[in-house]
């Protein structure tokens, strides 16, 4: 068994040591110049952290920037992705949580860095690119990590209003990638599109596929989501084999009429997840590309990713509602009833996963671990941890998992998880928000804010733009005298979701 | 123009409208902040946005889009 994801980069740096490994619009790293940057900044950095430290990296949207992250880990430290283009406030309560003492900048985010609440050291990457490789430093560090130690901190929406430090370890990232890589069938002829922001938890398939399978991947600029038509001629351009996209953006070509213009030639294969896909959509992918492998994924950023993946064989209708299948290598799936009890075959009950691919827990929040990862209720012999998804799900006749959307407030919302209750926390912030509520138009894909007081739309909107991440901003503004509520005295949700 | 403007400011307060003319070129306005707004002028100008339409050209800035607008409106 390989003891860390460095086991893996060696050996493809060895074994493709002059294929292209990340390319961008500008530039592009092969798999031997992307092994050395990765020592030079891993050596560096050993100078700076001890061995299982984390490191705050803030880079851009380029293909250098997958280095700087396992340049921390060549180190012996974990790294938490932070990206510069969110508000200073979300940055700075992601470096209240990660307390690292160290952060790692592109030039470009400089600036952003030296603005925020941290008191730690700020390196700059491009001033340390050049770091003469110390081996037998960098063998001591590889040598302090076991499979069971951190590789990176991924923050997501929590409902009390700070975001939640998800833990992944380099053994759950190396089981989801051998599953997936198995399951789409990855080899070193393939060329992903990146997507995702590559601080996001989506795009540890761009980055980890190719440092395990040899493949490459080709990050897409993203204004080009918005011209469907620029997108679909660098798909081509890049020969683009295999794509990892989120339900939205794979929607997003289809919605916008992408293929009346042209089609990606060399598309063999495409997963998606994140949300449930509108099957209208994929029928257009399907009509114009039959020959493409979808697969339907699901799973939360607790258990590495995805859980559980769907080969879609059958060709969809507009009301095809795909099943999110079978788990993963690696992975196990049980239902339970709201009382911890087994559920039976056919019926609903709530999604919970094992294996070795849960996540070690909510960075410094033994709270909210304890709470979402426990003991499996139904196991009483031996230490098994399972992790309640929050998400409902029921098996049909064939043993596919059923995915019966949420039991709390967290919505899916552009790819991203959200919980209205932080939106709700933030909003309450806004001088002029007396009281108020969060809820998501699903068929219009909108979030909205159901708000009483004095501010106006602008002034929370503001608010919203300064302080939180552009999918947590409300879209739809609905200023109310009082929030209706139910004998209970709870705001009536249903019928404000009439006034939508 | 007006009712436009209206629905801009209401989508990006933060943006500014008036002057902006490269609103797609220079990344102002994000996917996200796009697929909002096609589904509102639709709705407000009783339009259909097509596919060949979304091209940064028509999108830039506000004059742009009034005058795709008035386009499909003739249409």
């Amino acid at each position: 068994m390989e003891k860390s994801i460095l086991c893996r980069l060696d050996s493809s740096a060895q074994r493709y040591p002059e294929k292209v490994m990340f390319k961008d619009e500008s530039q592009s790293i092969t798999f031997g110049g992307f092994n050395s940057l990765t020592k030079a900044v891993g050596t560096f950095l050993a100078g700076k952290i001890a061995p299982g430290e984390p490191v705050a990296v803030m880079s851009g949207r380029h293909a250098l920037t997958p280095s700087c992250f396992l340049g921390v880990v060549r180190a012996g430290g974990f790294y938490a992705p932070m990206d510069g283009d969110m508000p200073k406030t979300r940055l700075n309560q992601i470096l209240g949580v990660i307390e690292a003492k160290t952060m790692l900048v592109d030039k470009a985010h400089l600036e952003t860095a030296q603005q925020l609440d941290f008191s730690g050291e700020i390196i700059v990457f491009e001033d340390i690119c050049d770091t003469p490789a110390d081996e037998s430093l960098l063998a001591e560090r590889a040598d302090s990590i076991t499979v069971t130690s951190p590789l990176y901190v991924i923050f997501t929406s929590g409902s009390t209003g700070v975001p939640k430090g998800v833990i992944t370890s380099h053994q759950s990232l190396m089981c989801y990638i051998d599953a997936v890589g198995k399951v789409l069938s990855i080899d070193d002829t393939d060329i992903f599109g990146n997507q995702s922001p590559l601080d996001y938890i989506a795009a540890i398939r761009d980055i980890y596929l190719p440092i395990t399978f040899g493949a490459s991947t080709f990050i897409i600029p993203k204004n080009e989501f918005a011209v469907p038509t620029a997108l679909f001629n660098t798909l081509n351009r890049e020969k683009i084999t295999a794509l990892c996209w989120s339900v939205a953006g794979v929607e997003l070509p289809a919605k916008l009429g992408a293929f009346d213009e042209g089609k990606p030639e060399y598309l063999k294969k495409l997963c998606f997840s994140g949300s449930v896909m509108p099957c209208r959509y994929l029928k257009i992918w399907q009509e114009n590309l039959p020959d493409v492998l979808y697969v339907n994924q699901y799973g939360p950023t607790e258990a590495t990713a995805s859980c559980t993946y769907y080969v879609v064989k059958e060709k969809v209708d507009d009301d095809t509602v795909l099943p999110i299948g079978k788990p993963y290598d690696n992975y196990r799936i049980a239902l339970l009833n709201e009382d911890n009890s087994p559920t039976p075959m056919g019926e609903t009950g709530e999604i919970c996963v094992s294996g070795p691919i849960l996540a070690l827990g909510y960075y410094g929040n033994s709270e909210q671990t304890e709470k979402s990862f426990m003991q499996n209720p139904l196991n009483d012999k031996y230490r098994e941890l399972i992790y309640k998804t929050g998400d409902l799900g029921s098996y049909d006749l064939d043993g596919n998992l059923l995915f019966h959307g949420r039991k709390d407030r967290q919505i899916k919302h552009l790819g991203h998880r959200i919980e209205l209750g932080e939106i709700e926390e933030t909003a309450k912030k806004i001088e002029g928000v007396t009281d108020c509520c969060a809820l998501y138009n699903k068929p219009k894909a909108t979030l909205t804010l159901f708000y009483t007081g004095q501010a106006t739309s602008k002034e929370i909107v503001l608010y919203f733009r300064q302080n939180m991440p552009a999918f947590m901003v409300p879209r739809k503004l609905i200023s109310l005298e009082k929030l209706p509520t139910l004998p209970n005295g709870k705001t009536d949700m249903q019928t404000l979701k009439s006034y939508f | 123009m007006e009712e436009l403007m209206q629905i801009l400011e209401e989508l990006r307060p933060d943006v500014d409208f008036e002057n902006e003319t490269a609103l797609i070129t220079d990344g102002v306005l994000d996917s996200f902040d796009i697929v909002a707004l096609v589904g509102e002028l639709n709705d407000a100008f009783d339009i259909e946005i097509k596919p060949n339409n979304l091209v940064p050209d028509n999108f830039n800035s506000a004059k742009a889009m009034m005058a795709l607008i008035e386009e499909l409106q003739d249409e």
